[in-house]
């Protein structure tokens, strides 16, 4: 318990500082291939936490403990932050900061003064899931020997089938999740952003100082070395020092089976979210009910919410194992990722902006379509995107609902990392992040989205 | 523009998803196997069973605990028509349930009665003996008994995996035995002399091959996976503790039909098959575990299951670990 507490608190505060600067430095210092590294930096949450872990493990022997525990998931929950943070910022209202800076104001000033207050909420949201994502998390804790509430509950399962005592342990979670979760929305202000129209939401000029360039970089860097080059280069190499043939048509079976059954629940996932995303940022009393009952359910563990899916479904004989109850299932379990963006972004669309659409004549629903969804747009995507890239590589739910016969990456990861061989399981992890770096690279291309502001709308 | 893609990226997904919601609507009429076993293990001896009498198998592969949640949530709903687990615990985890289907007496006769379901539901298919895997070149004089793994000489040479269903297994067979003041007491001792603690045992062999720790307590059949998974020999012996010994109890892996069954015969035939002559022949020499019907054969360099000194254990015991469990809690070693 304490430790389950204490792993929480920690990794979540590093990953958030980490996260911050990574999102901050990627947005205001003028790097080459700067979409390239914002879109690097998501990817190590495509790798599964299990695997990543291994990676490490077989890299340093007796890497073990809490504090591998602590460095694993950080670099792993890091990116939640990251993608959070750089939509926020991407909506910042930039002409405030010409302002602050015409008035004397360092950097420093600038930063807890005007873009804190913009980006606080998305900020707080990445740091939620990444609280969310340690407490149920079981692969990288299981390997390294911690023990946490969420691998208590897989040991009661496992040893017993003890279905109700393991339920009581998962209640404890689900009230630490929910202390989290007051946490956050505490930490949550109502935003005021008034604005006279899109057009002055200006871009800052990024910081071209070399020694400001060289700084960034290496910070970056050592971030993507650890979180994902070191991983995939062990796995590559287990990989090389045993290769086995590789069964192209079965891996390409997987990656489609893996894309099909995760956009689909993405994309069920933000049907879901949009609702109570948008009545919560209205301050709907049901908004903010369903808001939070969602987030709950996130921190259990996928087998928990697997058996509960499993209950409700195997009653529906045309329903159950199929892919349509896979994909419900993902956008069940990874809504909450999604929802906190939802909210996040419509929270940011300036009211003002909405009361001159109405004057100008524009019904409710016009006003929403356009004004309101292209300035929530980049909250959106990346919401969504967190949903897919979580559902890609989701391993428990996976195993027990999935068609029979229907693999995807994950489960094949699985079918071999489970006795061990991990040189067989190496090529579906690396592919597994290489199809994760499509839709992410998609929702932070370069052409228009860091030109934000000026011809958008 | 990043709106026009949100339409294109929801247009490109609609459309795929109503072409699948019509594929997922198909129900086929195979044979629904739910396998604890891994694939690359048991898949090579249900294609040759297809092969044989042209049934055709849906298998789910999973975790058998995981499945055997599965199946107690899924209850009198499951698809299921068998279950083939890793071990005996899982198996009477559903014989308890009541969700087996009662076997012939002429399937439960091909193998002893001590490695069967005392209710006739589940029969086991191939053995796993506890071992002492060690590095031959490191440990001179070989233990005799668990009792010894307490001596200053193993001070943090030891492997154990607590969490795992194997050890746990093990526990609850000594405290049959011993009582559960003894164990407390032996595991105890084992914590104060350093014992390293890994997740699997996959994970000890690796250890005792790569030199950080020099004897652990795994199953006997690790020595081969690892191997295997690593391109090369390794420098592990497996060894058994003198006659009698709880560190040499025999677990099973094993399989029973469900109650939901549309298609028992067919379940029944396939059960058959995987204790057949030939296909036990097959598991000693593809997946080097013991054959609980052929009696004399062993895997390669290992002495046959009817001399490996085992004590009698009540293989239903084992589909309770939770008494063990917090036992193993209380000693702080999960």
């Amino acid at each position: 318990m304490a430790t389950t507490l204490g792993l929480t608190i920690a990794v979540t505060a590093l990953s958030t500082l980490i996260g911050l600067a990574l999102a901050w430095t990627l947005f205001n210092v003028d790097l080459s291939l700067k979409s390239t590294l914002q879109a690097l930096v998501i990817l190590p949450v495509a790798i599964p936490s299990y695997v990543f872990t291994y990676s490490w493990i077989s890299l340093i022997p007796g890497f073990k403990g809490l504090w591998a525990a602590l460095f694993v998931l950080v670099l792993a929950t890091t990116p939640y932050i990251t993608l959070t943070t750089l939509a926020a910022l991407r909506r910042s209202d930039w002409s405030t900061y010409e302002v602050a800076q015409t008035l004397g104001l360092s950097g420093f000033q600038i930063f807890v003064r005007i873009t804190w207050p913009q980006i606080k909420n998305s900020v707080a949201a990445g740091s939620l899931l990444s609280a969310l994502y340690v407490l149920s998390d079981f692969g990288a804790i299981s390997l390294l020997g911690v023990d946490t509430l969420t691998r208590a509950i897989e040991n009661i399962y496992r040893g017993s089938f003890d279905r109700s005592s393991a339920s009581i342990l998962a209640l404890i979670l689900v009230a630490i999740s929910a202390l989290v979760i007051r946490l956050e929305e505490r930490s949550r202000h109502k935003l005021r952003i008034i604005k006279s129209s899109s057009r002055i939401i200006k871009r800052a000029k990024a910081s071209d100082k070399f020694k400001v360039k060289v700084i960034a970089l290496l910070g970056i860097g050592l971030y993507l070395a650890l979180g994902l080059v070191i991983p995939l280069f062990q796995l590559l190499s287990i990989f090389l020092a045993n290769s086995t043939s590789i069964n192209y048509s079965l891996l390409f079976q997987a990656s489609l089976s893996t894309l099909i059954a995760a956009c689909l629940g993405a994309l069920i996932a933000l049907a879901l979210a949009l609702p109570v995303g948008v009545l919560s940022a209205q301050g709907s009393r049901l908004g903010r009910v369903s808001d939070k009952a969602i987030l709950i359910v996130h921190a259990l563990p996928g087998i928990v919410m697997g058996l509960a899916l499993v209950s409700f479904g195997s009653s529906i004989g045309w329903l159950y194992q199929s892919l349509l109850l896979l994909s419900f299932a993902y956008a069940l379990l990874f809504m909450a990722k999604a929802v906190g963006s939802v909210r996040s972004s419509f929270d940011r669309v300036p009211k003002n902006l909405i009361e001159i659409s109405a004057t100008l004549g524009q019904r409710k629903s016009a006003t929403f379509r356009r004004v309101v969804v292209p300035l929530a747009t980049p909250g959106l995507l990346s919401g969504t995107l967190l949903v897919l890239l979580a559902a890609m590589k989701e391993l428990p739910a996976t195993l027990m609902l999935k068609p029979i016969g229907f693999e995807t990456l994950a489960t094949q990861m699985w079918s071999y990392s489970s006795i061990f061989r991990f040189n067989e399981a190496a090529p579906y992890a690396l592919l597994l992040v290489l199809i994760a770096a499509i839709p992410t690279f998609l929702i932070n291309r370069p052409d228009k989205s860091d030109g934000i502001g000026d011809d958008q709308i | 523009m990043a709106l026009k893609k949100l339409r294109i990226i929801t247009l490109a997904l609609s459309l795929s998803a109503s072409l699948l919601v019509g594929c997922a609507s198909q129900k086929s009429e195979s044979l629904v196997i739910y396998s604890g076993r891994s694939e690359s293990f048991i898949s090579p001896f249900l294609n040759k069973f297809t092969a044989l009498t042209g049934t055709n198998l849906d298998v789910r592969y999973g975790d058998s605990a995981a499945l055997a949640a599965q199946l107690l949530e899924e209850g009198s709903n499951s698809p299921a028509d068998l279950f083939i687990s890793q071990d005996a615990g899982a198996l009477g985890a559903i014989s308890a349930a009541g969700l087996f289907a009662t076997l012939e007496k002429q399937v439960l006769d091909r193998v002893e009665d001590k490695y069967q379901s005392s209710r006739s539901d589940w029969v086991g298919v191939t053995g796993r003996a506890r071992v002492f895997a060690y590095s031959p070149e490191r440990v001179e004089n070989l233990p005799s008994s668990i009792d010894q793994l307490t001596q200053p000489i193993y001070r943090a040479k030891v492997g154990i995996a607590p969490t795992n269903s194997s050890f746990q297994a093990f526990i609850t067979a000594l405290i049959q035995s011993r009582g559960e003041a003894a164990v407390v007491n032996w595991l105890e001792r084992l914590k104060a002399n350093d014992v390293k603690l890994y997740e699997k045992n996959s994970q000890i062999v690796a250890a005792i091959d790569a030199g950080e720790i020099d004897l652990g307590l795994v199953n006997h059949y690790y020595l081969w996976e690892v191997s295997k998974a690593l391109g090369r020999d390794i420098a592990v012996n497996n060894g058994f503790f003198a006659p009698g010994d709880t560190g040499n109890m025999i677990n099973v892996a094993g399989a029973g039909i469900l109650k939901t069954s549309t298609d028992s015969q067919s379940a029944l035939e396939l059960l058959k098959y995987l204790l057949s002559d030939e296909a036990q022949r097959q598991f000693i020499e593809q997946t080097y575990e013991y054959s609980l019907v052929l009696k004399d054969a062993s895997p390669v360099g290992l002495p046959p299951l009817s001399q490996i000194p085992s004590p009698r254990v009540d293989l239903s015991l084992l589909a309770n670990l939770s008494k063990t469990q917090a036992l193993l809690i209380k000693v702080g070693l999960i």
